[in-house]
């Protein structure tokens, strides 16, 4: 990010840059840049809070006003209130996972698990008006089969043409993934990014599936599909023996 | 309350150590006061308004996200999963805050918000986005663009 900062101000743009990650931001040496102590993917702070969003987008951009720089690069002193559980939050319920953990028990369970999360993403629709799902532009249920038949070892075609099956397959993990997060979120907990993932990798087939789903394809000869799998799939804090 | 200590050892580590451009330069561009600046934002995040082409890979290149997209139509097409998106979910400002430059140009804080924004795919190499970078600049002094907000994630 502070690279495109440093390219865009040579070419007469004014620019000031959130950082998420101080150190890369000391060695690029952006014109101006501000730190927040956020976790990733939130630059901007707590969702649905916008006196402190508003706070931090003008930290920033008061930046572009000083007159002593370059570099600037300074620091947001407060916390992501939403960053704390929220213990009356309880997700909504799907059945235990499978005992045995066959691929295709697994697959199996997933397809059935997705339409019972029907009515809390119903609900999320209704609470947001909006929802993240779409990279893959299957409908769910589909969306859910095609991941499915991976995890059972199909190797399913691509169902979009001039995209590759494997990146169809990216594109529907992080389709499952979000109808899940977004349906866990449903209702009036406010739950924490932690509390969440926690659920989702922890208590859903899904979850279970997309663990097994990364082993298989690990284990074929398709460097692409390994690359996908090994990296795309499970973040690095959920890949199991890594903690 | 997350900072590069609460992730797992390995995953900080490469983040602090991610090999980054050595400039030789230090840019530096003087504008008008903020209420008469004209603002954009340029987002990492892999962006992509829904039903056109979302980030495949490590992508160079950027997408535009014009001012009157609406919160539905936004997807997130970033190659990483390392990083939260609930919060994203909940609220496209977390990542892309238009409704509240929207409000500030309504207050007069700043001038004016930028009819298009844009989205880079952050795990791409910062050299191989530069050509598209410059080129990004002319779009946005074409749109009379005098700051742009960085938003990665």
């Amino acid at each position: 990010m502070s690279a495109l900062g440093h390219y865009l101000e040579e070419e007469g743009i004014a620019t000031v840059a959130i950082s998420l990650i101080r150190p890369q931001t000391e060695n690029t040496k952006p014109p101006r840049a501000l730190w927040v102590p956020f976790e990733l993917g939130r630059p901007f702070g707590p969702p649905n809070d916008p006196v402190f969003q508003k706070r931090v987008i003008l930290t920033a951009l008061r930046l572009l006003e000083r007159e002593s720089g370059p570099v600037i690069i300074e620091d947001f002193p407060d916390d992501d209130p939403r960053a704390q559980p929220d213990p009356a939050w309880h997700p909504p319920f799907v059945p235990a996972a499978a005992a045995d953990g066959s691929a295709e028990t697994l697959a199996t369970q997933l397809e059935v698990e997705i339409p019972l999360l029907r009515g809390a993403h119903d609900l999320w629709l209704s609470q947001h008006g909006r929802t993240t799902v779409g990279l893959n532009a299957l409908p769910m249920a589909d969306c859910g089969r095609y991941v499915a038949d991976w995890v059972r070892g199909k190797a399913p075609p691509s169902p979009r043409d001039g995209f590759s099956a494997p990146l169809m397959l990216r594109f529907a993990v992080d389709d499952v993934k979000a109808y899940y997060l977004e349906a866990g979120a449903a209702g009036a907990g406010k739950p924490s990014s932690q509390q969440l993932g926690d659920w989702f990798w922890n208590e859903t087939a899904a979850g279970a599936a997309i663990h097994a789903l990364r082993e298989t394809c690990l284990a074929t000869q398709d460097e692409r599909l390994k690359l996908i799998a090994g990296n795309f799939m499970v973040p690095a804090a959920r890949v199991r023996g890594t903690g | 309350m997350t900072r590069l200590t609460t992730l797992p050892p390995a995953q900080a580590e490469r983040l602090a150590a991610l090999e980054c451009p050595n400039f030789e330069t230090t840019p530096w561009v003087t504008g008008p006061a903020l209420s008469r600046r004209r603002v954009a934002i340029v987002s990492s995040a892999g962006l992509v308004v829904r039903g056109e082409n979302p980030f495949r890979g490590r992508d160079p290149d950027y997408r535009a996200i014009p001012a009157d997209t609406k919160a539905d139509e936004l997807l997130v097409s970033h190659i990483s999963i390392n990083f939260d998106r609930t919060g994203f979910q909940e609220d496209w400002n977390v990542v892309f805050p238009l409704d509240r430059l929207n409000e500030l140009a309504a207050d007069g804080v700043i001038g004016s918000v930028a009819q298009t924004h844009y989205s880079f795919m952050g795990a791409t190499d910062p050299v191989q986005m530069e050509p598209y970078a410059r080129a990004l600049a002319g779009h946005l002094k074409h749109d009379q663009v005098d700051a742009a907000i960085l938003s990665p994630v």
